[in-house]
């Protein structure tokens, strides 16, 4: 297992940094010249041959007309810094400049995925709460009235597009019943404190979390649906209830806990998820969170925060995979991954 | 017990398939939708250039020029104006009907009450004000005020005022400016100046007999049968052909030309002819009176019939069979609306009656851009699953069979590129190369992203299924009579997982389509004016057009939102077709 798991990190570290290379090379091939911008201010106030020297010498200074490889290791902090002769990279903790919030990357990024883990919490939790009940229910009486209906209303909630479901949602709350706000995080100008200040927040994200949950229901309703049948149409459901065991617990004590076994691994790899943000709800929302920011880095060609964006949305996707990997050995032990 | 008869596999999948209703009703529905995406374009033509600030958010509806039951039978005078029209009956009662709406506070059927107090004899219709004429002089304007459009000349005020009659004998409207034109000759105008040429030569005052207006301009009439600019600007209209400079009778305009017609019956167009206003058919009849819309010109002949020429947009030259029967006393032509009034007192219309799903903010109508936009949609989603299947067919194919170090390679490759987030890396390449190339080519951008980042799906499953039938008899069957390994794999293989890849395949079309279309949404895709399902829910994203525009969303959201269902319910109902095992469930 051990053996595995190294062998399992090592692969991830080789993928992360392919990926890494990728976009870096894609990134690259935008024009851009930072040297230029860096000289912008000062323009007007230096001779054309002075601007000139000055120009020629800072993309010395840059490295900007090194390989391409050597700046991406200076970029991932590989390689030393052409002027301070310092690993100033990704490694090193330093993610980049953003030229629209005019920060480094590493100031802009933890409020944003705060934000963004607060809304995916209650997210996770709520859809939790529903799903695995309806599933079980589902499942305990499949292919009756109620479990057709249910089984046909996910499909619909997995084939339509969030973003439609945000709207019928913000018609229905926000415009028709007025009950919710239609977009922000708090009331503009308020200067709340404490509770009220909480409770304003609930106020703002009730809408976006009702949406995203409703989206997520489908999906996880069929999964917990499909564990909980294999599990009942096992051989020792049938001694259970031959035995003349009460219904309830043929269900949660003895179906339940093993149908659990391939929903536990789908959640963890949910929890994973509550870091990257919904593009589509946070910028429908205007919701200051990971989704907006890459969203808002990409429509204002804020590069080096869009790729530092990027690469932390890689780094969630593949230890996601790796732990819902692992987990499959972890909760079942008569899977062994390492085979 | 009774004997089961043995059926093939093939008629087995059909009859499970056949015998589950709701994967029946989807796939009957998705060709439906599909029949109608691929089959309406080719008649309701997308013309990416077009829009129409007169015909912006105008609610479903196909009754614009349904004159109201009381008027019928006693029309006196009609307006037709933009999405609405107004009238006036031969008791001095005014009427509008259409969409009358012309910005969130402003509706032109809500008619002053000095209005309904008057008996009204004229109406002129601008693009949002309506001008009405009293049968004492008096001149009334309502619509949108804010640019002057009520604001009326002294002369006309003043004579209001001591309750004098200017005689007043026409009265025209045209985009934020009116004219009147009394009996004894003389122009005024009034309105908003900035744009048009309010001006009128001191040497044709008292001369005037009549006033054609174009959008922004005006030509007039003279008493003595010639055709003159009264203005001071140098423009399109004011080098007054030889044709028309007299024994002219009638004269009239569209929005960017006029129109002159001689005692002999000959017609002469000038301006900017942009819709073919100059194209003038063949007459088999004097033409008496001429009429002009905004792109087109209706004449009315000596023999009481009827014909048109100009632009072809919303079917106004298309005249019913009715009207060429019938003799026709006098026609009221504006904007896209035709009303042709017959000797026995009855209306026959033609032209723009409405939109069957409303139009967008730029007077796009969304029954066409949701037919063209279904087929960008479904083009795009049907050729990025194909790219996706052969990719993945190929690679699974590949690596299920021949394993080694080829499996290992290959399923590496899968996993960067399964491990790339999809939406952020599509939305990063199309932000990249998106902005350099033109609308075509970041059409073709998205499918082959779309393809190409969604292929280790399907590679995966491939391989699955050929390791498992890698070891089947039949398979050692065929290696020992000699059959080469790529006829092995695609020719003895393949067909055994071809029930997987079918299903995959149509769960796969739905997600490319949703993928696209949020990447449209979110302006990453493909972007206006060529149209999806996506991006036509791009400008619906805010609270106004939810409430008020409502048809905006809820039709292509409809559409969509049905479609995608459709698909899901045929891959599901497909997946247990094949899996008799899931019938169980």
């Amino acid at each position: 297992m051990k053996k595995y798991i190294v062998k399992r990190i090592i692969y991830m570290i080789f993928v992360f940094l392919i990926v890494s290379v990728l976009m870096y090379l894609l990134y690259n091939l935008i024009p851009s010249d930072p040297a230029r911008a860096e000289l912008e201010g000062i323009k007007t106030t230096l001779r054309p041959a002075e601007y000139e020297q000055r120009y020629q010498n800072l993309r010395e200074q840059m490295g900007l007309d090194d390989p391409i490889l050597l700046r991406y290791a200076r970029w991932m902090g590989f390689a030393p810094e052409k002027e301070s002769g310092e690993l100033h990279g990704m490694l090193q903790g330093y993610f980049g400049y953003s030229n629209f919030f005019k920060k480094d990357v590493t100031e802009v990024l933890p409020i944003r995925m705060k934000n963004t883990m607060i809304i995916n919490l209650f997210v996770t939790f709520l859809a939790l709460a529903i799903t695995i009940p309806l599933g079980i229910f589902c499942a305990v009486r499949k292919n009756g009235k109620f479990d057709n209906a249910v089984q046909f209303m996910t499909i619909i909630g997995y084939s339509i597009p969030i973003y439609i479901i945000a709207l019928v949602f913000i018609w229905l709350f926000a415009v028709k019943l007025r009950w919710l706000p239609v977009s922000g995080m708090e009331t503009p100008g308020s200067n709340y404190q404490g509770m009220q200040a909480f409770l304003d927040r609930i106020y703002y994200l009730t809408l976006p979390v009702l949406i995203m949950t409703f989206a997520s229901l489908g999906g996880m309703t069929r999964y917990v649906r499909t564990a909980m049948i294999d599990a009942l149409g096992m051989d020792y459901i049938r001694t259970a209830r031959a035995k003349g065991l009460r219904e309830k617990v043929v269900i949660y004590s003895h179906a339940w806990r093993n149908a659990l076994l391939p929903v536990v691994t789908v959640i963890i790899g949910w929890f994973i998820t509550i870091f990257s943000g919904s593009v589509i709800i946070e910028t429908t929302f205007t919701l200051n969170g990971m989704g907006q920011v890459y969203y808002l880095a990409l429509r204002n060609s804020d590069y080096e925060l869009a790729l530092a964006t990027q690469m932390f949305y890689c780094a969630v996707s593949l230890i996601g995979q790796l732990i819902m990997d692992l987990s499959y050995g972890l909760v079942d032990p008569r899977v062994r991954v390492d085979k | 017990m009774e004997e089961e008869q043995v059926q093939s596999p093939g008629r087995l999948v059909l009859r499970n398939f056949l015998h589950n209703p709701l994967g029946m009703t989807g796939l009957i529905v998705f060709i439906l939708i599909f029949a109608f995406v691929m089959i309406a374009p080719r008649f309701i033509v997308l013309d990416l250039s077009f829009q129409d600030n007169t015909q912006a958010n105008v609610p479903p509806t196909m009754k614009l020029m349904e004159i109201p039951k009381e008027l019928k039978g006693h029309v006196a005078d009609i307006a037709p104006g933009t999405t609405f029209a107004v009238g006036v009956s031969d008791t001095g009662k005014v009427y509008t009907w259409g969409y009358t709406r012309i910005t969130d506070t402003i509706n032109l059927a809500d008619i002053p009450e000095e209005v309904q107090q008057a008996k009204i004899v004229k109406v002129a219709t601008g693009y949002d004000h309506i001008v009405a004429l009293d049968e004492n002089g008096g001149v009334y304007v309502w619509g949108n005020e804010r640019l002057g459009q009520a604001r009326l000349p002294q002369e006309i005020k003043g004579a209001m005022r001591k309750n004098e009659n200017l005689k007043i004998k026409q009265i025209e409207a045209g985009y934020q400016f009116s004219a009147a034109v009394t009996e004894d000759g003389q122009l005024y105008l009034w309105g908003n100046s900035n744009m048009a040429d309010l001006n009128l030569r001191r040497e044709y005052e008292g001369q005037i007999e009549k006033v054609a207006l174009t959008t922004y301009s005006y030509i007039a009439l003279l008493k003595d049968g010639s055709v003159v600019y009264g203005g001071l600007q140098k423009n399109a209209f004011s080098d007054v052909p030889e044709s028309a400079a007299s024994g002219i009778v009638d004269i009239s305009s569209t929005g960017s030309t006029v129109a002159a017609v001689d005692a002999e019956g000959n017609i002469t167009v000038w301006g900017n002819m942009i819709n073919g206003e100059n194209e003038v058919p063949a007459m088999d009849s004097k033409p008496v009176k001429i009429y002009g819309g905004l792109n087109h010109y209706t004449a009315l002949l000596e023999n009481g019939d009827v014909i048109t020429w100009g632009s072809e947009t919303h079917d106004v030259c298309d005249v019913p069979a009715s009207v060429h029967s019938k003799n026709i006393e006098n026609i009221f032509s504006g904007f896209y609306q035709n009303y042709a009034l017959t000797d026995e007192g009855e209306v026959e219309t033609w032209g723009l009656r409405g939109y069957l799903f409303g139009t967008d903010d730029l007077g796009r109508d969304l029954l066409n851009r949701i037919a063209n936009g279904g087929r960008v949609t479904m083009t795009v989603g049907a050729i990025a699953v194909i790219i996706s299947l052969i990719i993945g067919i190929i690679l699974g194919g590949v690596a299920g069979y021949f394993g080694g170090w080829i499996d290992m390679l290959i399923m590496r490759v899968a996993e960067v590129v399964g491990g790339l987030p999809f939406l952020p890396f599509a939305m990063i390449l199309s932000a990249i190369i998106g902005t350099r190339i033109s609308v075509e080519q970041r059409m073709y951008l998205i499918m082959i992203v779309l393809g190409v980042l969604s292929w280790p799906g399907t590679c995966r499953l491939i391989r699955a299924q050929i390791l498992s039938q890698r070891e089947q008899e039949f398979v050692i069957a065929a290696k020992a009579m000699g059959v080469k390994e790529g006829a092995i794999v695609f020719r003895h293989i393949l067909p055994n997982v071809l029930s997987m890849i079918l299903v995959t395949a149509t769960l796969d079309f739905a997600t490319c389509m949703l993928t696209e279309s949020t990447l449209s949404y979110l302006g990453f895709g493909i972007s206006a004016p060529t149209p999806t399902w996506g991006n036509m829910l791009t400008s619906a994203n805010n609270s106004v057009v939810i409430q008020q525009f409502w048809w905006r969303w809820v039709f292509p959201a409809t559409v969509f939102g049905i479609c995608t269902v459709c698909i899901n319910l045929v891959g599901d109902a497909l997946r247990s077709a094949f899996d008799p095992k899931s019938m169980e469930r």
